[in-house]
Parts: C-alpha cells; sequence; structure tokens
C-alpha cells in the first residue's frame, strides 16, 4: 500500500484529500506540527508528498528543499497561488508537479498515480486501485474492459467514463449534466444528442453480458444503474 | 518678456504720472522752458529703460520659468537662482516638493500594502473555496450542483479582485511567449465546460491549426475567459453556438469569438469597454459590475492586441481580437 504524506495546514481540505485517498487505498499521514516536517517524514518514510505552499512559519519551499535533501520520492505542490513563477519556484525547489487550487479529486487523483507509477515502475497496477465493481460486474479503467464473470468486453473510452460514474454511484440518478461533464475533453466536445449516442452504445455493452434493462433513464434528471443482474456465476 | 511687461506696468505708469505732475508744478510755478523740461523726460526715461533692462536681465530665468509649463515633477531645480525673490520662489519650490513627494511615496506604499493584501486575502479564500469545492464534488442532488455554481461565480469574482488590483503592476507581472492558439482555445473551453453544459451553450471551434500567437498566457487566458463567460451568459436560447474562429490576415492572427445571443443594443455599444458600464443587457441580467469588459479591453491595451466588438440586437455578438 502506498503511503502519503500531506502537509497542508486547512484541516477541512486535508481531512476531505485522506477521506478521499482512503477509498481508493492509499495510507495518508497528515501533518500537524509545522514544526518539524524533517522528523516526521523520516518517522513516516512516505512514497509521495503532497505539500503546500503558504504554511506557518517556513513555507512549503523551504519544505520541499528539506525534504529533497532526505528522499527522492515525488512531491506534488497544492497551492492557491497560479502565478507563473510560482510554479517555476516550486519546480525549481525540487517538486515534481504543481496543482493550483481550487482542484478536482480526479486531476489529484490522476496525478498521483502518475508520479507513483513514475517513481516505483513495477507497481503500476497496484498503483492503479481496486478496480471498480459492481455486484461481479468489474469494470478496469486502464484495459478499457468490462467483465461479468467469464464474460467481457471492450470499451471505448468515453464508454468507460460514463460506466464509471454510473457504477460509482450506482443506484443513484446521475444527471446528464453530470455526464456531459465527465466525458467532456479537449478533444471532443460532447452535446446532449451525443450523449444519447453514447449511453445508447453503453446499454448494447451490457447487454452483451447478459445485462438488459439496468440502465435506466429517469425522466427529466438523469441515468440510474440498477444492479438487477445475478451476482453468483 | 510679456510676463515681465505686463509685471513692471504699475512702475512705469507711475514714473509717468510722476513726470508729468513734477513738470506741472514747475510750469504753475512759472518755469516754462519745454525744451530743458524734453531734456529732463529723456534722461530720467533712460534711466527707466536702464532700470528695466537691468531688472529684466537680471530676473530673465526667473520669468521664463514661471511662464513656462513644468515638464515633470523635479523639472524646476535646474535653473540657477540669481536674484533674492527667484532665489526665495526657489527655495519655496523645492520644500513643496519634497512634502509632495514625501506625500506621494506615502500614498504609493499605501496602494501597494492595499494591493499586496488583496493578493493575499484572494489566496486565502481559495483555501476554503477549494474545500467546499471538494465536498460538494461527489455529489449530484441540486443543492450541491447549486453551490457548485455559485462556487464557480464566487471564484470568477476572485479572479476579477486579483486581475483588477495587478493591472497596475501589469509590467513587473508579464511573461511573453509563443502560444499556440487552438490548444489555448481547447484547453480554456474545457475549463469552463461547467459553464457551457449548464447553459446549453455548444462549442463550435473553425481554427486554422498551427495559429500561434506571442502572448502572455495567464492575461491572455483571463481576458478569453472573461470574453467566453459573456458569450455563454447572454446566449439564452437552448443548444445555442458559440463559434471560435482563428485566421490569419495582413500578417496578423485574428481570433473571433461569435455567440447566437441576445446582443448589445447599438445605443450601448460604444460604450461596452467603459468602466462601470453595465448597459441594458447589465440591467437587465443581476451579475454584470461593468468590470470585466474594460479590463479585458485594459489587457489587451497592454498586450499591444486589439480587441473590437460587432454585435446586432437579437442576432448575436461577435469579438474579435487581432494579434
Amino acid at each position: 500500500m502506498f503511503k502519503i504524506f500531506i502537509v497542508e495546514d486547512d484541516q477541512g481540505l486535508v481531512k476531505l484529500l485522506e477521506e478521499y485517498l482512503h477509498k481508493f487505498d492509499y495510507e495518508t499521514f497528515a501533518v500537524t506540527d509545522f514544526e518539524s516536517i524533517n522528523t516526521q517524514f523520516r518517522q513516516y518514510v512516505p512514497h509521495l508528498v503532497l505539500l503546500d505552499v503558504n504554511l506557518p512559519k517556513y513555507d512549503g519551499y523551504y519544505w520541499c528543499r528539506q525534504i529533497r535533501s532526505l528522499s527522492t520520492c515525488p512531491i506534488i505542490f497544492l497551492s492557491a497561488r497560479d502565478g507563473k513563477m510560482d510554479q517555476v519556484m516550486g519546480l525549481d525547489n525540487g517538486a515534481d508537479d504543481y496543482i493550483t487550487k481550487p482542484f478536482d479529486y480526479d486531476i489529484v487523483l490522476a496525478k498521483i498515480n502518475s508520479h507513483l507509477r513514475r517513481a516505483y515502475g513495477t507497481y503500476a497496477a497496484q498503483a492503479e486501485g481496486r478496480p471498480l465493481q459492481v455486484q461481479g460486474l468489474r469494470l478496469d479503467r486502464e484495459r478499457l474492459c468490462l467483465f461479468l464473470h467469464e464474460m467481457r468486453v471492450e470499451l471505448s473510452h468515453t464508454e468507460m467514463k460514463i460506466l464509471d460514474e454510473l457504477m460509482i454511484k450506482s443506484e443513484q440518478v446521475v444527471s446528464r449534466d453530470r455526464l456531459l461533464e465527465k466525458i467532456w475533453d479537449e478533444q471532443i466536445f460532447v452535446d446532449d444528442n451525443t450523449l444519447n449516442v453514447y449511453v445508447t452504445r453503453v446499454r448494447k455493452k451490457l447487454s452483451a453480458l447478459g445485462i438488459e434493462d439496468a440502465l435506466q433513464t429517469v425522466r427529466g434528471q438523469g441515468y440510474r444503474l440498477v444492479p438487477s443482474w445475478e451476482n453468483t456465476p | 518678456m510679456r510676463l515681465f511687461l505686463r509685471e513692471q506696468r504699475p512702475v512705469i505708469v507711475i514714473y509717468f504720472i510722476q513726470l508729468a505732475v513734477v513738470t506741472f508744478v514747475y510750469w504753475l510755478d512759472g518755469y516754462r522752458n519745454a525744451a530743458v523740461s524734453m531734456y529732463a523726460v529723456l534722461l530720467s526715461s533712460c534711466l527707466l529703460v536702464g532700470y528695466l533692462v537691468f531688472r529684466y536681465l537680471t530676473h530673465r530665468s526667473f520669468y521664463r520659468r514661471l511662464q513656462e509649463p513644468a515638464e515633470s515633477i523635479g523639472d524646476f531645480t535646474d535653473v540657477k537662482p540669481s536674484s533674492p525673490l527667484s532665489e526665495s520662489l526657489h527655495r519655496l519650490l523645492k520644500s513643496q516638493y519634497r512634502h509632495y513627494i514625501s506625500e506621494l511615496s506615502g500614498q504609493t506604499e499605501k496602494i501597494e500594502g492595499h494591493i499586496r493584501f488583496i493578493n493575499q486575502w484572494v489566496h486565502q479564500m481559495k483555501t476554503p473555496i477549494s474545500v467546499i469545492h471538494l465536498m460538494v464534488q461527489q455529489e449530484s442532488d441540486s443543492r450541491s450542483v447549486a453551490i457548485a455554481d455559485e462556487l464557480d461565480r464566487l471564484r470568477k469574482g476572485l479572479d476579477m479582485v486579483l486581475y483588477t488590483a495587478r493591472l497596475d503592476q501589469f509590467e513587473h507581472d508579464i511573461y511573453v511567449e509563443t502560444l499556440g492558439l487552438e490548444k489555448l482555445v481547447r484547453s480554456l473551453i474545457t475549463a469552463q465546460k461547467r459553464l457551457f453544459i449548464r447553459g446549453k451553450v455548444f462549442p463550435v471551434i473553425e481554427m486554422e491549426p498551427q495559429l500561434s500567437v506571442v502572448s502572455d498566457e495567464k492575461w491572455l487566458t483571463f481576458v478569453l475567459t472573461q470574453l467566453i463567460t459573456n458569450a455563454v451568459r447572454y446566449t439564452l436560447r437552448e443548444n445555442g453556438k458559440l463559434y471560435f474562429r482563428a485566421y490569419a490576415k495582413n500578417g496578423r492572427t485574428m481570433l473571433e469569438i461569435e455567440d447566437e445571443g441576445i446582443g448589445i443594443p447599438e445605443s450601448d455599444l460604444p460604450r461596452v469597454f467603459d468602466a462601470y458600464f453595465t448597459g441594458e443587457n447589465g440591467r437587465r441580467f443581476q451579475e454584470s459590475t461593468g468590470m470585466g469588459m474594460y479590463l479585458a479591453k485594459e489587457i489587451c491595451r497592454k498586450l499591444g492586441h486589439e480587441l473590437d466588438i460587432e454585435s446586432e440586437e437579437g442576432r448575436g455578438t461577435l469579438v474579435r481580437m487581432k494579434f
């Protein structure tokens, strides 16, 4: 299990980050005494550090240099400062990445995963956390595959994202806007009609696994994945 | 010279009155030799002219300084004083200058302190916003969605404060580089995807690829975000489109953002770039501050880009940037 060291003085933010990371099987340690970050680092020996810039007493740049003299583990800055100079300073002081506040969970997780993969290569599979699973239906995000028992279908990137969102919130209604937000990226902008097409494709993939009527349309609200299939093989 | 003569006019007038009075008194006394009187007038006039010439020569620089407007605040210090009057004026100006400078530097310091405070405050506000943002991110009930929308507005407001404060120190805060235009626009649209999805507006990119511009990414991003926000906000009908076009023309790169929104009334059009001007649309839509377009224009001016706007009420608005 990977250990993540969080240096951030806002307790609310730390709590939310920890809760989220625990969901993905990461172990975390949040610094509460900002005088002796060095010692705590040496005791905990983390695989990765999340570091704020504005800290009591010394700033994050200082602690970044201190940590660098102890370890070569990935360090990611979390900061409200979005200036180019701040980012350059962060990287110059030995950090590997820089995330500006306010940030999305997805971004933090993606960056953590990618740095862990870089730094500890062979553990790659482990770094991705558990495959998402709902009643025997498994989604492999990395290989773009969906499994039910021994059966398997391949998915497109967009279909994977839709299933990802629906399975995380299985039995809850996921709004169309939310799904649109999920699948928008710099290459494809999706409108309402395109979303319909994608949802139809997802239904087809599910029926290829023998799952019918599990993906329901909730009029005026969105979609819901109801685990109606048999769990036992 | 003219000021000098005007200044000396009473002396000259008094002198001639006095001359006339004296001559008159002698005339009444019975001394009536006109030739001698004329001679006396001539002699004393020569004396007067001599005095005036002397006076003018010694005070020339003084009068010149009074007549010519100062080029800058510290302009007077290089003139050498040559008479008691000009010397005391010089001293007065100098002491005033000192007071003025000390007051001014006090003010500058205050403003800088204020800007520093605002910067710090905005950054402090970003942490609570992050916390709320994370709290509502995983939820999809209507309350959380509403909170997330309000948060977006808060973030935009904070950015506006930050950029307004920074505008005065623009020169210290600029980093010019070559930017791929299409890539920039695409990442901007993605950053604003919530806005597009909520507003049910769809972006259409019609750009010549490989176009690039020389600019500062952060400031340019701010300006474009501003333009996009406006365009989406004023597109009221569903499934409206927002066109992004870029092309090269006469050696300059153009970027157009055209919406299918409500447009701007013709009477408001010349003033959209004025500070605090909200216009008719601003009054119909509550959150206008009238600062967005002003800031956009001001930043473009400083970056050396041109920004103009065409609009037809009810048909849409086109904003064009020339790099």
